[in-house]
């Protein structure tokens, strides 16, 4: 495995560096907006925008949630794009047994006031990439579907994406959707496909690091010693997305994938990497969606990306404590 | 009130020969093209697109052009079939017109949307200009006329693999999301285009009118008829023309309404469409197939009108 330097010290947030510019491709979804609430605590990112797919919930109430967590944090002024409502070939399948009717568990924020942008999601995403090239971190925490589009209709995006962060797939860890499928890349295994053999520099988070990383009721209780709404919100949305963990796959506390990711673009040494050639079954079968990592080389092709296969995962939630801390008392 | 249609295309010969017979009939009203890769790469599709819109005298039409790629399949081409230029070995001067700016995805969504229920399009190449419409904009499945599709191969065999038509093939994911969009399609399969032969002696009787129409259709089947024959075909299969038949000859066609799918699991059958003739799955029709055509007939239409055609177009 070529990993990456033992453990360095987590970044103090406080670097010189210019912030890295980062886009979110995103459907929330519960740890969706923990990890949406974490690029606007991290000084290392500026968050530029995100484009709202279909997912975790309906376009519609995604979309509705990504405005409302911005006004939640203060952040009303960033760009939000809707995207695409339905995956490409396969049926549309939302999650409401994991992040509850509204894709927010038992949080009810205010309705947003502000608006989506009238640019489509997928066009926002080329605009953005184009306009700069080799600008942009895209960290795309849903099903696939506008990143896919992006690329089909704008090939040079390929080129031009500095880096693309996917939290998706199981590569030897169990589905959380099918016995074998991630939940994001069995809701559009097509999309899935047309990324990863895109050709961009991606990183790929499947449940293998994920599923280590786990927020407890005792993380909650900490965070709910500061007053804030933030706090508020983040204790009433885990608390479903904990009783799911609890009743459907035994986990105390609840898995938040995509903080995870979003966290590695300015903190790659939270995870130890491994270059893999990735594909995703597209078949139909009983595979459909399951991610696979040619560990020997089978099939005899490049690797098309790095895949994350080890996490220090209390170093991970110690960070996502801290900056939701920082972020909260800001917040009041 | 000629019928508005936009042509989403791959030219390819037949499909240069489907321009023609649209620009030759009075009963059509062609809006724009929009291309796609398919028969050739997109580059190649958009400059022959541009360059027999200029030979008719047509470059007022807007072109522009799509996708370069299937959505999940590699690409593929067939310079077997329409030459290395898609045009076979016919020689058209460079288009002095450029496409449009923007993507055809975006421009079919504009054109639909600004017009609901008055654009019918016919798309004669592999379906995924269609099919990223459809995605993007959910409005558009239910703001377009009609589609009216070359591709499948119902009973007939395929003509890319033993079960599956090219343009179908090509990308059957894209199909796929097109058959079951709930948007009127016609389908015109194979079952009825290899019925429409184009012949040797059809060619000699459009070349007695000297004109730079005549001398293209000739020039640019050349390849397709060595290609025809090898099949063994008698003559070259008007695949793409043929669509339009449903606007200015429907009585030449026998429609069955059928429940249509496409297969994209990728194994021997990837590609093939297969009607539910039995209705074995209880599903709803969501297509009419032309499953017969007057064949000759359409041919003779066919020919009258690109003789009309060359007639005003001389040097």
């Amino acid at each position: 495995m070529s990993t990456s330097p033992h453990p360095s010290p987590l970044p103090k947030g406080e670097g010189t560096d210019v912030p890295k510019r980062i886009l979110i491709d995103t459907d929330p979804g519960i740890d969706d907006s923990l990890a949406i609430l974490l690029a606007l605590a991290s000084p290392e990112i500026s968050l530029e925008g995100l484009s709202v797919v279909h997912g975790n919930c309906s376009l519609e109430q995604a979309t509705t949630n990504a405005l409302s967590i911005l006004e939640l944090a203060n952040a009303s002024g960033m760009p939000v794009a809707v995207g695409c409502e339905l995956p490409l070939v396969q049926p549309s399948l939302l999650a409401p047994e994991t992040h509850g009717n509204t894709g927010l568990g038992y949080a009810k924020l205010p309705t947003p006031r502000i608006k989506p942008t009238r640019q489509h999601g997928c066009d926002f995403l080329i605009e953005r990439i184009m306009s700069e090239p080799g600008e942009f971190s895209l960290v795309a925490i849903g099903p696939l579907t506008n990143v896919a589009l992006a690329i089909r209709q704008e090939p040079r995006i390929v080129k031009s994406l500095k880096e693309l962060i996917v939290m998706g797939g199981a590569i030897r860890y169990e589905g959380n959707t099918t016995a074998l499928a991630e939940f994001n890349t069995y809701a559009d295994p097509h999309a899935a496909h047309i990324v990863y053999h895109a050709g961009i520099p991606t990183t790929l988070v499947p449940l293998d690091v994920t599923y280590q990383c786990v927020l407890t009721q005792g993380d909650v209780e900490r965070l709910l010693q500061i007053e804030s709404p933030l706090t508020r919100f983040i204790a009433d949305a885990t608390r479903f997305y904990m009783e799911f963990h609890d009743e459907f796959q035994g986990v105390q506390g609840c898995v938040i994938n995509d903080p995870l990711a979003l966290a590695l673009t300015f903190a790659p040494e939270l995870c130890d990497y491994q270059e893999l050639p990735v594909d995703v079954d597209i078949s139909g079968g009983i595979s459909l969606g399951k991610t696979i990592g040619d560990f020997y080389n089978y099939n005899k092709k490049p690797a098309n990306m790095k895949v994350a296969l080890g996490v220090r995962p209390r170093d991970f939630i110690e960070l996502f404590l801290e900056r939701m801390e920082k972020l909260a008392s800001e917040i009041r | 009130m000629p019928t508005r249609i936009i042509i989403d295309t791959d030219p390819g010969v037949d499909d240069a020969l489907a321009f023609l017979l649209a620009l030759a009939s009075p009963e059509i009203q062609l809006e724009a093209l929009t291309t796609t890769q398919g028969n050739v790469t997109l580059e190649t599709a958009t400059r022959n697109a541009l360059a027999v819109l200029e030979l008719a005298n047509a470059a007022h039409i807007p072109v522009t052009a799509g996708s370069v790629l299937p959505l999940v399949q590699p690409l593929r081409a067939s310079a077997y079939v329409h030459g290395v230029s898609g045009i076979g070995n016919s020689k058209l001067p460079p288009a002095k017109n450029k496409p449009r700016e923007g993507h055809a995805v975006d421009y079919l969504i504009q054109r639909v949307l600004a017009e609901p229920g008055e654009l019918s399009i016919f798309p004669i190449g592999p379906l995924t200009n269609i099919a990223m419409a459809i995605r993007k904009e959910p409005k558009f499945a239910k703001s377009v006329k009609e589609l009216v599709i070359m591709g499948g191969a119902i009973h007939e065999s395929g003509n890319v693999t033993p079960l599956a038509e090219f343009n179908i093939w090509v990308d059957p994911h894209a199909a796929h999301i097109v058959f079951h969009s709930g948007i009127p399609i016609t389908l015109i399969p194979l079952d009825v285009t290899h019925k429409c032969l184009l012949k040797q002696e059809h060619i000699d009787r459009l070349m007695k009118i000297n004109s730079p129409i005549s001398r293209f259709i000739k020039d640019a089947i050349e390849v397709y008829f060595k290609f025809s024959y090898e099949r063994g075909f008698a003559g070259c299969a008007l695949h793409d023309p043929l669509t339009l038949a449903t606007i200015i000859a429907p009585e030449l066609l026998t429609l069955k309404e059928y429940f249509v799918d496409v297969d994209h699991s990728g194994g021997p059958a990837m590609g093939k469409t297969f009607a539910d003739v039995f209705n074995v799955t209880k599903k709803p029709a969501n297509m009419k197939v032309a499953m017969e055509v007057r064949g000759e007939q359409f041919i003779e239409l066919f020919l009258q009108r690109t003789e009309e055609l060359a007639r005003k177009i001389k040097e």
